[in-house]
C-alpha cells in the first residue's frame, strides 16, 4: 500500500513536470540572500548589504493572476513551479521546508526583472506536493 | 545599537533568526530585506518623522521613532498567555527606555566593520519619555506601537 502511494506520488510529479514543459515551461531564478555575517553591526544598520545567490527554477509556467489592472498598483501574476525542483533546492540548501525557502527568498528573477513573492501555496496529492503556486508582484518601477 | 544591547541584557532569550544568524530580537525594518511576514515577539523599529531645527550653530535633528511589537502567545498554552507576554514586552521597553539619564554618546558607524570599532563623536543622542499606544487585537495577535522622539545634534561633516 505504501509502495503504491510512493509510486503514485512520483507519477503525479512526473506528469506535472511534463505538463509544465508542454505548457511552455521556462526557467527563472530564485534570488536568495547570502547568510548574514554574525555580529556585524553594519548589516543591522543597513550600511553593508548582503550578497545574493541565484538558484535556477525550471520548469515553471508564468501567468497573469489579475486581468484587470488598477492604476498605481503593481500587476499580480502567478508562477507554477515544479515540486521536483523545489524539493531538490530545499534539500541542497538545507532549508526546513519549501515555505521557509520562499519566505527567505528575496524574489524571482525573470529576465532582468525581480518579482517579489507575495504568497506561496502548494497543491498536493496523497499528502505530497506536486506543484507550487507562487503569487508574484511586479516591481513598482515597472508600473505605468 | 544601545537600545538593542540594553534589551538583550535584560532578556537574552528574546532573539530572532535572520538569514541564518541568531540576533537579539530588535531590528530596524528599513535595514532588512523587504518581507511580507511580521515576526512576533521581537521589537521592530521604524523612523517615521524628521524635524531639523537649524536656528542654532549645530542643527538639532528630532526623529520620531515607532517601536512595533506583537505576540501570538505560546503555542503550548494555546495562545492564552499572549496578554502576559505583551505586558512583559511593555515592561522590557519601559525599563530600558526609562533608565536615567535618557542620553548616550553619539557614535559614527560609517567606517565600522569586522574588527573596526565605531568612532565616538562629540555630542550625545537623547530621547523623550515613551508613549505607549493602544493594544490592537487582530486574529488573536496582540500588537502595540510605542512612540518616542530621538534627538541629536548634527555635527560638522555629517550629511
Amino acid at each position: 500500500m505504501m509502495g503504491d502511494l510512493i509510486c503514485a506520488n512520483r507519477a503525479v510529479a512526473r506528469a506535472t513536470d511534463a505538463l509544465l514543459r508542454a505548457m511552455g515551461g521556462r526557467g527563472v531564478m530564485l534570488r536568495m540572500p547570502a547568510p548574514a555575517v554574525p555580529a556585524d553591526v553594519t548589516e543591522q544598520l543597513g550600511i553593508a548589504t548582503p550578497t545574493f545567490q541565484d538558484v535556477p527554477l525550471a520548469p515553471v509556467v508564468y501567468r497573469k493572476a489579475r486581468a484587470t489592472l488598477v492604476a498605481g498598483e503593481a500587476a499580480r501574476c502567478e508562477l507554477l513551479v515544479s515540486a521536483t525542483v523545489v524539493e531538490a533546492i530545499v534539500g541542497s540548501l538545507a532549508f526546513e521546508s519549501a515555505s521557509v525557502l520562499f519566505a527567505t527568498a528575496s524574489g524571482i528573477l525573470c529576465g532582468d526583472e525581480l518579482f517579489a513573492i507575495v504568497a506561496a501555496a502548494e497543491e498536493q496529492v496523497f499528502g505530497k506536493p506536486y506543484v507550487y503556486r507562487l503569487q508574484l508582484k511586479e516591481p513598482l518601477a515597472q508600473v505605468v | 545599537m544601545t537600545l538593542q544591547g540594553r534589551l538583550a541584557t535584560l532578556n537574552p532569550s528574546r532573539t530572532i533568526v535572520l538569514r541564518g544568524v541568531v540576533r537579539p530580537g530588535t531590528l530596524v525594518e528599513e535595514n532588512e530585506l523587504p518581507t511580507g511576514s511580521i515576526p512576533a515577539d521581537i521589537f521592530r523599529l521604524e523612523w517615521t518623522g524628521l524635524q531639523v531645527n537649524s536656528a542654532a550653530s549645530l542643527p538639532l535633528v528630532a526623529m520620531e521613532c515607532s517601536i512595533n511589537y506583537c505576540t501570538d502567545g505560546t503555542a503550548g498554552n494555546g495562545g492564552m498567555d499572549r496578554g502576559r507576554l505583551l505586558a512583559g514586552m511593555d515592561a522590557e521597553l519601559a525599563s530600558t527606555l526609562g533608565v536615567e539619564p535618557h542620553t548616550v554618546g553619539k557614535m559614527n558607524y560609517a567606517e565600522a566593520g569586522a574588527g573596526v570599532a565605531p568612532v565616538a563623536m562629540g555630542t550625545n543622542v537623547f530621547w523623550s519619555d515613551p508613549v505607549f499606544g493602544a493594544v490592537s487585537a487582530i486574529d488573536g495577535r496582540l500588537a502595540r506601537t510605542l512612540m518616542l522622539q530621538v534627538f541629536a545634534y548634527q555635527e560638522a561633516g555629517e550629511l
